[in-house]
């Protein structure tokens, strides 16, 4: 719904050049979006979210009501095609902002770091905006660049209805800045864990790589370096290798509560483990499939085996057995009847009566 | 071997009745990609009536789970009887599925 609006001929040609133009604005929004989605992908870099508009009708009417003398055509107004980039951490502002800067051409005169900008009395926790550029089209357009904090000043700073920096009555400005310095604060702080987590799975990948792996406790981390060392790989190919089985890839993470829950501290206890087990888990994977015709396996056979092997072997009995089963399948009473089973057939296996 | 196959709203239920041996499993590999289709929502198999099933049966259920998982939607296998289920575990196939009694 156009509102009734006071323009003068110049902005009404303005807004005629917009209406124009605006099938062209919204194709290139989508194209830049699509451009920056795709980059920022390739590099690995998950943000929180990509945002894009193009300026609606009123909103432009709106400006150019009130400050339409400062533009001499639609060319001079930079925010009709706006994009907003949020990611999560303060450290992959400057990792995208130098995506666009390699994806477009960037107006530096009029691109501003308002990070930087902070008057020493001001409040506000603020953003990084580039007016940028694209062959072929003649108008500019703007891309924001912002952590989910800065998001999220930016939004209630909207709502309290004063600009930044401006008309804030003095009494709530002490308030506004406090808490602007602490999300600035929570943000660098997230920064921080980052850095230090990326550094402690380095240090973690090193040690699994080296071999020393009773220095490596078990978490999801190290647990996850562990497995792309394919420890039971082997195991898994010895049991295939009786059916001349398939083996599907699956994965074997939900293996790390059964690990810890049967005592095992660190990733070289499961590397004892699988060194100590692995005949007993075979002779199980032997009694069960070995006298059928089952040709496909998942590769958490050899897990699964080991494990009910050691619980097996350590006397954990059919109460064990269940537990294990019900933190894998969730709870059921059918848990109990394949614990049974496994009972059952535990005496007549070698490795059980050594 | 018999697949009845219930569908609503982007969901499916099929009951699968028989011997899910490896003639069976080519005869009904049609009905598992008709199940395919709803691979986004969640596709219940209910076993109450399965007797039996072999390694095929086993490629047609992961195929399903595969799809699945491509699309974000999820395999329930509902009630399978018990030398079913210790199919499913000496194979490995347990925790692959959610499997509900």
């Amino acid at each position: 719904m156009k509102k009734a609006r006071q323009l003068d001929p110049h902005c009404e040609a303005i807004l005629r050049e917009y209406q124009d133009n605006l099938p062209r604005f919204r194709e290139v929004e989508q194209e830049v979006k699509e451009r920056l989605r795709q980059t920022l992908a390739d590099a690995g870099l998950l943000v929180a979210a990509i945002e894009s508009r193009v300026k609606g009708y009123d909103s432009l009417a709106g400006k150019l009501e009130l400050k339409g003398h400062k533009y001499s055509s639609l060319a001079d107004l930079t925010d009709i095609l706006g994009l907003r980039v949020i990611t999560f951490y303060i450290d992959d502002v400057d990792k995208v902002a130098s995506a666009v800067e390699r994806l477009f051409d960037i107006d530096w005169e009029n691109s501003v770091d308002k990070r930087k900008i902070h008057e020493i009395d001001s409040f506000g926790y603020l953003s990084l905006h580039y007016i940028c550029k694209v062959p072929d089209f003649p108008y500019r357009f703007e891309i924001q660049m912002r952590t989910l904090l800065q998001h999220a000043w930016a939004n209630m700073d909207h709502d309290t209805g004063y600009k930044s920096g401006v008309e804030i009555p003095r009494r709530y400005m002490r308030n506004m800045s406090r808490l602007a310095g602490m999300l600035e604060l929570v943000d660098d702080e997230f920064s921080k864990i980052r850095i230090e987590l990326t550094d402690y799975r380095r240090r973690v990948q090193a040690l699994v790589r080296s071999g020393n792996l009773d220095e490596v406790p078990i978490d999801g981390d190290t647990f996850r370096s562990y497995l792309e060392l394919e420890p039971f790989s082997q195991l898994n190919k010895r049991i295939a290798a009786m059916n001349q089985a398939e083996i599907q890839e699956v994965s074997l993470m939900p293996y790390l509560a059964i690990f810890k829950a049967i005592g095992l501290k660190t990733l070289g206890d499961i590397s004892n483990l699988i060194r100590d087990y692995s005949e007993g888990a075979y002779q199980i994977a032997c009694y069960q499939i070995g006298l059928t015709d089952l040709d496909i396996i998942s590769s958490s056979i050899g897990p699964q085996d080991l494990c009910i092997a050691y619980i097996l072997k350590i006397g954990g009995g059919k109460a064990g057995i269940k537990y294990m089963f019900d933190q894998l399948n969730g709870e059921s009473e059918s848990n109990e009847t394949i614990a049974e089973m496994l009972m059952e057939q535990s005496k007549d296996l070698p490795f059980m009566n050594k | 071997m018999e697949v009845k196959i219930n569908n609503q709203d982007g969901n499916a239920t099929a009951q699968l009745i028989g011997r899910l041996d490896t003639p069976a499993s080519q005869e009904i590999s049609g009905d598992f990609e008709t199940l395919a289709q709803y691979a986004a929502g969640t596709i219940i198999l209910d076993c109450t009536q399965l007797e039996y099933i072999s390694s095929s049966g086993l490629r047609l259920f992961l195929s399903l789970r595969k799809a699945a998982a491509a699309k974000g939607g999820k395999v329930i296998v509902k009630s399978i009887n018990k030398d079913i289920r210790s199919v499913f575990m000496m194979t490995g196939f347990l925790n692959l599925f959610e499997i509900q009694d």
